[in-house]
């Protein structure tokens, strides 16, 4: 950690306002103390100490900072926004307590013991098909959409199978490649059906998946909620457990990813976060291997903290090319946040609302069977955006498709 | 006055939540895009349709109250930016293009719509919005208007005041008028014309017609890399004097080709040049264009080029352009701090000029980048510097205003495209005698008598004599103890603009 926490990332900003209509707070509010250069311009005080952390209209403008990242990779002069923003919720946190509701769930859904409980209950819930009923607005009906959106596909989201059998793969390389699967703790409990599409799909693609005991939550929804002790003690629990081999550290959850690739500016440990790779980045490395036709149309919608954080844009494309007959459609502002930002459309369920109107507006344009996206955070949004908005599209996770795929072509036989 | 009342009163018309009185709020609109100037609002509204633009204006006016309009701040003269006496009002949230009217070649917008956005919007029907200054990506076609704004294609489809048929106008007394037709040539003087470019001192424009163009069907854009600045100059005046009119002719230096290849933005720029030029061609067909590509690539070699190349297709294009739009964004990697700079001198002195700014930031030991609008003559010099050294900022004011001197001496002019505001208020005098000012804020006393609509910027208001003497004025003018009368006429009621600001 750096002499000046992270602030130090904002230096570059000279006020040219090229972020402006990359900030999906801006484009809801058109207010600039909801954009990326007023934001800064709020960091920057606070650090001058001419504005305190305690002062709440500095705290409601950059509690409404979704945590994208969507200004970055339009900076022209490479300002470090996420690291800055860290940085000013790390010092809003010395003056108050994260929201009950945040702690809640911080402790709900990353702690060992209790997530295990929370988790296996929210799964007996989602098996009643309750939550599915009940999706809609409203806090506790998105929220139940949200629950309805992690239940595993029947496999008959995708066209039907061609019913021709193809060979398993026997050109596979003998010595397989060994990856270590991150597991997370949401994708764990409510997306394990991810993780196991994640283990067989890289299989067929050439690499042999390992489990790694003793892994722990990323920390990134503690880091993001300025609880950076907490992010730094489970960083330290998850380098000691992935261990120091140079094998890389599998994630299929694009915040999770990012928050990885992070750990070098978190713990001083450069190393781990250079293991760390995208599930698609795997898959692209090795073409990956095509699959059986599936006849669907799919609207791709990359997840901020994989496009701007992770600045991977092309692989999740290849991945989903793999998918013979499948239609890919681009919608033209997919780039930009769908307002989840992880514990955000809990927290500022307006604001993460309005962020996903005109990407729902956009979709129902479209009107895809599938919206792909890598992220747990943004399966749940989409997915309860969708059910409230009355489309029929679902929201998968671009490995599930191409499992799908690969189950029809007879790989797993 | 500002009072609790009045704030009631435009929290009753635009809401609460689009009322911002919070230190903190205020603070995130002190600057706009040339951040070394720093202003805080008293209060900030945000209007949500020209109905509540007109009432905010109206309350206002009942109030006494002046009213500074700004769009998405990307500015570059200071010309947006509020003190505490007045109300910021934030057009933003008008963003909506009302309508294309693609048989006539006509939209009409809002002033809150993003440059860029109505080009996109226009695309589907083979049309596409002409002026495209650097920042379109953010920046609002009513600021546009208020700036007269230019861009890299100005130098062959005109600046903004080209392109813009119809206003309908808030005055500051809130009363609403139209100026122009959609339709065709009004009858009349040009009001439109007289308004385009008048930095928010005649009105608020809450609608905006603009012509549209039909989208060129054919482009080429040639990248040219010299060894040395005056090379490079004396290109550009053969490339003009060729006879074929480019659709853009830019320049940057090499110190703002290594700030561009370190970002995003990345074009594939020579880093080793001393200078690189980007050429545009376009034109109705294929062929036509092709052969003015390779006559005006034969010009090049010709005058130094060290290499040339063509942009093999649109996404080559693309970068390259997105490279020379960004530089200006992509000095924060040079320092933290940064003085655009705006002049406009003849094309033939620009070999002389940029080496006499060469010779100004080595004098003043100042990081100047060049990136330019080459072709129009139109020079952005950057300087880069830390405001938190001391004494720094005050070198790079002394050199700022010695790069304006020479540009005005071979004959320029001290602003192109980003305005007079309140950065370039202390330059005035040196163009423009004490009559010829006293004129500007006659004719602007015409739209706004009690100068409530973005007072203190554009004309220097307080006593001319100050001017007599120091200032070398160009236009014929009346004797000193004429201009001290006009002077002393008018004390300046409104609060005047002060140019001595804080560093970032």
């Amino acid at each position: 950690m750096s002499e000046r926490g992270g602030f130090e990332a904002l230096d570059a900003c000279v006020h040219c306002g090229f972020c402006l209509q990359a900030c999906p707070t801006f484009l809801a509010t058109g207010d600039e103390a909801d954009s990326p250069r007023g934001r800064i311009e709020l960091m920057r005080a606070l650090e001058a100490g001419e504005l305190t952390p305690d002062d709440a209209a500095v705290v409601v403008h950059l509690d409404r900072c979704l945590g994208c990242r969507g200004c970055e990779p339009v900076c022209p002069s490479g300002v470090g926004y996420g690291r800055g923003i860290e940085a000013a919720r790390a010092l809003l946190a010395t003056k108050r307590r994260p929201a009950p509701l945040a702690r809640a769930a911080l402790w709900a859904l990353t702690t060992p013991g209790p997530s295990r409980i929370a988790y296996t209950l929210a799964r007996a819930l989602r098996a009643t098909g309750i939550p599915s009923r009940l999706a809609g607005w409203g806090r506790f009906r998105f929220a139940m959409g949200m629950l309805a959106a992690t239940k595993p596909s029947d496999g008959r989201t995708l066209g039907r199978p061609d019913g021709k059998r193809r060979q398993p793969p026997s050109d596979s390389p003998t010595v397989r490649q060994s990856v270590a699967l991150f597991r997370g703790c949401v994708m764990d409990g409510l997306f394990s059906h991810v993780h196991d599409a994640t283990v067989r799909t890289l299989e067929v693609n050439g690499y042999a998946v390992r489990e790694v005991p003793g892994q722990v939550c990323c920390g990134a929804l503690h880091a993001h909620a300025g609880l950076r002790e907490e992010a730094r003690r489970l960083a330290r629990a998850n380098v000691a457990a992935f261990g120091d081999g140079d094998e890389p550290i599998v994630v299929n959850s694009a915040g999770c990813g990012a928050m990885l690739k992070e750990y070098g500016h978190l713990v001083a440990e450069a190393r781990f976060a250079t293991r760390v790779r995208d599930v698609t980045e795997l898959l692209a490395a090795r073409g990956p291997r095509p699959g059986a036709p599936v006849d669907a149309q799919v609207a791709y919608d990359p997840p901020c903290h994989l496009l701007h954080a992770q600045r991977i844009a092309d692989e999740p494309y290849r991945v989903l090319a793999a998918i013979p007959v499948l239609r890919v459609v681009s919608l033209p502002d997919a780039a930009q946040c769908c307002g989840s930002a992880g514990l955000f459309t809990l927290l500022e369920p307006a604001m993460s609302r309005a962020v996903l109107a005109p990407k729902l507006a956009s979709l129902r344009t479209a009107s895809p069977q599938v919206v792909a996206t890598g992220n747990p955070g943004c399966l749940m949004q989409l997915g309860a955006g969708l059910a409230a908005g009355g489309l029929r599209a679902t929201a998968r996770h671009p490995v599930e498709l191409l499992d799908e795929s690969y189950r029809a072509a007879g790989y797993y036989a | 006055m500002i009072t609790a009342g009045l704030v009631e009163g435009l929290a009753g018309i635009v809401g609460a939540r689009h009322v911002r009185t919070a230190p903190a709020e205020r603070v995130t609109y002190a600057r706009d895009g040339l951040p070394t100037h720093r202003r805080v609002p008293a209060v900030v509204v945000l209007p949500g349709s020209r109905d509540e633009v007109i009432a905010v204006v109206r309350l206002l006016a009942t109030h006494g109250v002046p009213v500074v309009p700004r769009g998405a701040g990307t500015g570059l003269s200071g010309g947006a930016l509020a003190d505490a006496s007045a109300v910021l009002l934030v057009l933003t949230r008008l963003n909506r293009i009302l309508g294309i009217d693609p048989t006539n070649r006509i939209a009409l917008v809002e002033p809150g719509v993003v440059n860029a956005r109505l080009s996109v919007a226009a695309a589907p029907h083979g049309l596409y919005y002409a002026p495209d200054p650097s920042s379109q990506t953010a920046c609002t076609v009513g600021g546009n208007v208020a700036e007269n704004a230019g861009g890299p294609h100005c130098l062959k489809y005109g600046v903004t005041a080209q392109h813009v048929l119809a206003l309908e106008v808030v005055l500051g007394d809130g009363r609403v008028v139209e100026l122009g037709s959609p339709g065709g040539e009004p009858w009349g003087p040009d009001l439109v014309g007289l308004f385009v470019g008048s930095e928010g001192n005649f009105g608020i424009a809450t609608r905006i017609a603009v012509r549209l163009l039909p989208l060129p069907r054919a482009v080429r854009t040639l990248l040219a890399d010299f060894m040395s600045l005056r090379t490079a100059g004396e290109a550009v005046s053969a490339v003009i004097a060729s006879g074929i009119v480019p659709a853009a002719l830019e320049m940057m230096d090499q110190s703002c080709v290594r700030a561009v290849e370190d970002s995003v933005y990345a074009a594939g720029y020579p880093r080793d040049a001393a200078a690189v030029l980007l050429v545009e061609l376009d034109g109705g067909s294929d062929a036509a264009v092709t052969a003015d590509a390779e006559t005006i690539q034969r010009v090049l070699q010709e005058h130094g080029a060290r290499s040339t190349r063509t942009a093999a297709d649109s996404r080559e294009r693309e970068r390259l352009w997105q490279g020379r739009k960004k530089a200006f964004g992509a000095m924060g990697r040079l320092s933290r701090d940064l003085v655009v700079q705006d002049a406009v001198v003849p094309r033939s002195t620009l070999p002389d000029v940029l080496e006499t700014i060469a010779r100004i930031a080595a004098t003043y030991q100042l990081t100047v980048s060049n990136v330019f609008h080459a072709g129009d003559g139109n020079l952005h010099p950057n300087i880069s510097f830390d405001g938190r050294v001391p004494g720094l900022k005050a070198r790079v004011d002394t050199a700022s205003a010695e790069i304006m001197e020479a540009c005005i001496a071979v004959g320029g002019t001290i602003t192109g495209e980003h305005g007079v505001g309140l950065d370039k208020l202390r330059y005035m005098p040196l163009i423009f005698d004490a009559e010829s000012l006293t004129a500007m804020r006659a004719v602007r006393r015409v739209w706004d008598p009690e100068e409530r609509v973005n007072p203190g910027k554009v004309v220097p208001v307080h006593a001319c004599r100050e001017w007599s003497g120091a200032a070398k004025p160009r236009a014929i003018g009346p004797g000193s103890a004429e201009r001290d009368r006009l002077g002393a006429a008018d004390p300046g009621a409104v609060p005047r603009g002060s140019w001595e600001d804080v560093p970032a």
